[in-house]
């Protein structure tokens, strides 16, 4: 084809290649690094699942740590003891959590002035990125010293974790309720409080688990508060939340730096087992944020 | 608003679900509670050191007696803490405590229990065990002054070993330990360097190397790195099957710490002071004392003077001073002199409930 | 188009009608004291933390933040200067690293992927961030330790020697380079999918504009992508930063615990976060205490900073794009 202006032809095509070049550079780092993280992900489970399945067995789920002294048959031994004290740990710290994170997320959301609102949420997000090993500390000074520690003191600990989490979540499913709504039921002559408890509060019960699992998720791996508060633990199974109780993370904790091999593959073995239950609440999360939201945005 | 109701049923379930979940669980503890203190249960933590022997106490003491004894080896520093703090019923610490500690413990009472060595264990492999070490050459190394295992002040205490090129890395305690206060309160008679610049204690500035927690996180990482060298009770290099060296006494006898070892430096100091402590680290030239090995230590069991468990404290204290003192030696632990025996049965009687 | 918003009645609908339900009254209150217990909750935080190092802080003052010593003199001088330093180089180090794969990344889910790559590479990305620190330490322990004392380690040695931070070949896995990898990998889950959510933000208007101009696709993030999500990009940033800077556990677990101070990544060192996990249990005289709580102290205040600042960002940024 004759070149009406071939200088500037030549010249943009050049340009352009180079700028082709270049976005394909961009666009393939762009897919390693997606490979990277996909990677890494892969291989950080797959260590877990390789060097901890050797561990997991009945044994596992019902024997306690025995001591091996170096001499004689190695006792059989498990994780028991931890596995219990995570559970009740886990379950007390949701039980003082929910309560106030859905209150605390109905007032912000339904009853709260805009201004008081937008402090009162920006203190909880800011409570959200404090370290948890100072919030280790601050429950150690408050409440242990003194007085011993305990697995409700821990419980504490990750419930002031999990607080800003559950609201966060609540929140935002409640801003989805459609305002009409509301105003339907305060038109039939509902009060205030009914309206909120029998009509909205019931619409958002996905997000209030969607926030409570993941919350949960999360505060299962936590490990710096209970360095502060339930570290003393004994090797037998426990059930008072007045005593330190065992847990999975700290169980871990302390085994990862023995130099005994059959500890390094429980300790895999249990962080098999953390990983797992985080994994199933993330999914059950998941569902049900998924739900909560398609149905409310279809209910329009 | 019916419909809503029921159409909303699985997430209420859930949430049922997870509450119930919670509840029975805080249901089961305190119901479990119950029936829990009534056994009789004593908590102990600290010296990791110590750790070895209290594991056979605790298996044989449960069998025998039927007490359950918990133990946490968080080192001494920790077990001086949690009994200052109430939080155990008996404290183990190599370090005996200090004029301080022992004021702000407000009636204790600091019984020695056990008597070990801290070996000096090593990673290299092809060499042998039993290594030459100076004194002197150890401090350096800690000290970061002698960065090499080829280095021709160890070769020359090893004549006919090879040594390889290997950097080392030493490793030490990075929390509160007892068995650090008992390796730098060596360092101290051995090295002028280290006693002006670094000193002894529970918790020092190391100058050169890599913490880790526990005796066992020590052991950790010694096996785990080619070159290392580390500071540990003999108890868990034997476990661990590390190579630990022959320190050079101040008889210049190469000592191993091995029960001869330790029972030829308890004869070092039989003055005990004020808190009941003995300090028997690199002992004098002598002949009794050419096989003692320079870096042993008592450990000690600290007690509060009223304590509600004193009825199962004095009993589990008492027989680990007599009975349990025969499982000592198959994990390198001598028993204790007859009259540090008798000081301690006499300290136990102070306990009161 | 309904628009799902807050629901706009304040107290004023308590009084309607000139009388309170009481009913409306005690859930107003109720659920006002569970809304002020996190302002309750970080005042309690700061004067109790404070309370607790305030022995350190008095013998010490500002003079901590630049003393390099623990412990020394008889367990009589203690200084946060090593682990103030520890804390900048592997935090800011993980940022350094994290950022552009972050960003990689957020992109690669926003613009580049189909739609059922999106639906798998997404959910995993956000898997990497439920793993637990302590899980990650192990990891980093066992696993990624022996990976740089054996092949890592002497390969960016051999090639990058020259450079101050790769100056000695690692002799231990304990060392900052292991913090720092194990950091990253905290960081990138959490700034990707801040950014995510941000570059789905854009208006497309503005983006098929750009391509309608001819724009390639990396011209359009350059030109329209991030300069749109630049604050909110910073914001992300400093949400990651401030989690690595709390990171004790996995942190402690590999980075060695030496008070040293030193530009070679291939030693070990300390942060704050981590010398307080390893010291706190064993602290047996009360100065040590203090002065580990100090460090809390140090470690509150800057993420209290962080946080605020990467907020108030985030919540100018939304007004601003509201407003469009």
């Amino acid at each position: 084809m004759s070149a009406q202006a071939p200088s500037a032809d030549l010249f943009r095509s050049e340009r352009m290649r180079r700028r082709r070049i270049v976005n394909a550079i961009v666009e393939g780092g762009a897919t390693i690094a997606a490979l990277l993280a996909v990677g890494v992900l892969v291989i950080v489970v797959g260590s877990v699942v390789k060097r901890g399945w050797g561990a997991i067995d009945v044994d596992f789920f019902t024997k306690t740590p025995a001591l091996y002294t170096g001499f004689g048959p190695r006792p059989e031994s498990g994780i028991e003891n931890a596995i219990i004290g995570t559970l009740i740990i886990i379950g007390l710290a949701l039980l003082m959590a929910l309560p106030v994170a859905v209150l605390t997320a109905i007032y912000l959301n339904e009853l709260a002035p805009r201004k008081l609102a937008n402090v009162l949420t920006l203190a909880f997000d800011v409570l959200n990125g404090i370290p948890a090993i100072v919030l280790g500390i601050f429950v150690f000074v408050f409440v242990v010293v003194g007085h011993g520690q305990a697995a409700w003191k821990a419980s504490f600990a990750l419930a002031i974790l999990m607080v800003p989490m559950i609201a966060r979540s609540t929140q935002e499913v409640l801003a989805l309720v459609p305002a009409s709504m509301r105003e339907a039921s305060l038109a039939l002559g509902a009060a205030k409080w009914r309206t909120t408890l029998s009509v909205v509060l019931p619409q958002a019960v996905g997000g209030i688990v969607t926030g409570a699992t993941l919350a949960t998720a999360r505060a299962a791996g936590e490990t710096a508060p209970l360095l502060f508060t339930s570290a003393l633990y004994s090797d037998a199974v426990g059930y008072d939340p007045r005593q330190p109780l065992a847990s999975i993370p700290m169980f871990i904790f302390t085994s990862a730096e023995q130099a005994d091999p059959v500890l390094h593959q429980q300790a895999w073995g249990a962080a098999a087992v953390l990983i797992g239950i985080i994994l199933v609440a993330s999914l059950i999360a998941r569902w049900f944020a998924d739900r909560s939201v398609r149905r409310l945005k279809g209910e329009r | 608003m019916k419909a809503f109701v029921t159409r909303r049923k699985r997430p209420l379930a859930v949430l049922s679900v997870l509450g119930l979940v919670a509840v029975a669980s805080v249901a089961a503890s305190v119901s479990g509670a119950q029936a829990r203190s009534n056994a009789g249960e004593l908590k102990g933590a600290g010296s990791s050191f110590v750790a070895p022997l209290v594991g056979v106490w605790q298996q044989k003491y449960e069998a025998s007696k039927g007490v359950k004894i918990s133990y946490n080896p968080i080192g001494s520093g920790g077990g001086i803490s949690a009994i200052t703090n109430k939080t155990v019923d008996f404290g183990a610490s190599d370090a005996p405590l200090s004029a301080d500690q022992f004021n702000a413990c407000n009636g204790c009472v600091q019984i020695p229990w056990a008597l070990s060595a801290t070996s000096v264990m090593y990673n290299l492999n092809g060499v042998k065990n039993n290594l030459h070490l100076t004194g002197p050459i150890i401090a350096d190394i800690y000290l970061g002054k002698i960065t090499n295992w080829n280095n021709a002040r160890i070769k020359a205490v090893n004549p006919g070993v090879s040594l390889p090129d290997k950097d080392i890395t030493p490793v030490y305690r990075s929390d509160s330990s007892g068995t650090s206060y008992n390796f730098t309160s060596y360092l101290n008679t051995v090295s002028r360097q280290w006693k002006s610049g670094i000193g002894n204690g529970t918790t020092v500035n190391w100058p050169k190397g890599v913490g880790a927690r526990g005796s066992s996180g020590v052991s950790g990482v010694v096996s785990r790195t080619e070159g290392a060298i580390g500071y540990v009770d003999v108890a868990y290099a034997l476990q661990n099957h590390l190579k630990f060296a022959a320190v050079q006494n101040r008889s210049k006898q190469w000592a191993r710490p091995g029960l001869l070892g330790i029972k030829a430096a308890s004869l070092a100091d039989r003055k005990f002071s004020p808190t009941n402590a003995l300090s028997i680290v690199n002992p004098p030239p002598g002949k009794k004392f050419r096989k003692a090995y320079p870096i042993c230590t008592y450990t000690y069991v600290i007690l509060r003077l009223q304590s509600n468990q004193a009825s199962l404290l004095k009993p589990f204290v008492t027989w680990a001073l007599t009975s349990g003192q025969a499982d000592g030696p198959r994990l390198k632990f001598q028993p204790i002199p007859k009259y540090v025996r008798t000081k301690g049965l006499a300290a136990i009687k102070r306990v009161h409930s | 188009m309904a628009v799902a918003s807050r629901t706009s009645s304040g107290p004023g609908a308590l009084q309607r009608r000139g009388r309170i339900r009481p009913g409306d009254a005690v859930l107003y209150l109720v659920t006002l004291a569970a809304a002020l217990s996190g302002v309750v909750l970080l005042a309690l935080i700061t004067r109790e933390v404070i309370a607790d190092a305030w022995p350190a802080m008095q013998k010490f003052g500002l003079g901590f933040l630049t003393t390099q010593a623990w412990g020394d003199n008889n367990k009589t001088l203690f200084g946060a200067k090593s682990f103030i330093f520890g804390t900048a180089v592997t935090s800011l180090g993980a940022l350094l690293l994290a950022t552009p794969i972050s960003l990689a990344i957020a992109l690669f889910l926003t613009e580049l992927a189909p739609r059922w790559i999106r639906s798998v590479v997404a959910p995993l990305v956000e898997l990497l961030a439920a793993i637990p620190s302590v899980v990650l330490g192990l990891w980093g322990i066992l696993v990624l330790g022996p990976f740089i004392t054996g092949t890592l380690g002497p390969a960016l040695h051999g090639t990058f020697g020259w450079l101050p931070i790769f100056s000695s070949k690692p002799s231990v896995g304990s060392n900052m380079f292991a913090a720092i990898l194990i950091l990253t990998i905290m960081i990138i889950p959490i700034v990707s999918s801040i950014c995510r959510e941000l570059f789905l933000g854009v208006p497309s208007e503005l983006k098929d504009g750009a391509l309608a101009l001819g724009a390639t696709r990396w011209e359009v993030v350059r030109g329209v992508v991030f300069p749109y999500a630049r604050a909110g990009i910073a914001a992300a940033l400093i949400l990651g930063l401030g989690r690595a800077v709390g990171e004790a556990i996995a942190v402690t677990q590999v980075i060695g615990n030496n008070v040293a101070i030193h530009a070679d990544l291939f030693k070990p060192g300390d942060t704050l976060a981590s010398r307080i996990a390893g010291q706190y249990q064993g602290a047996d005289t009360a100065l040590q205490v203090a002065s580990l709580v100090y460090l809390a102290v140090i470690l509150l205040v800057f993420s209290l900073i962080a946080n605020l600042a990467a907020q108030l960002i985030v919540r100018r940024v939304a007004g601003r794009h509201q407003m469009r």
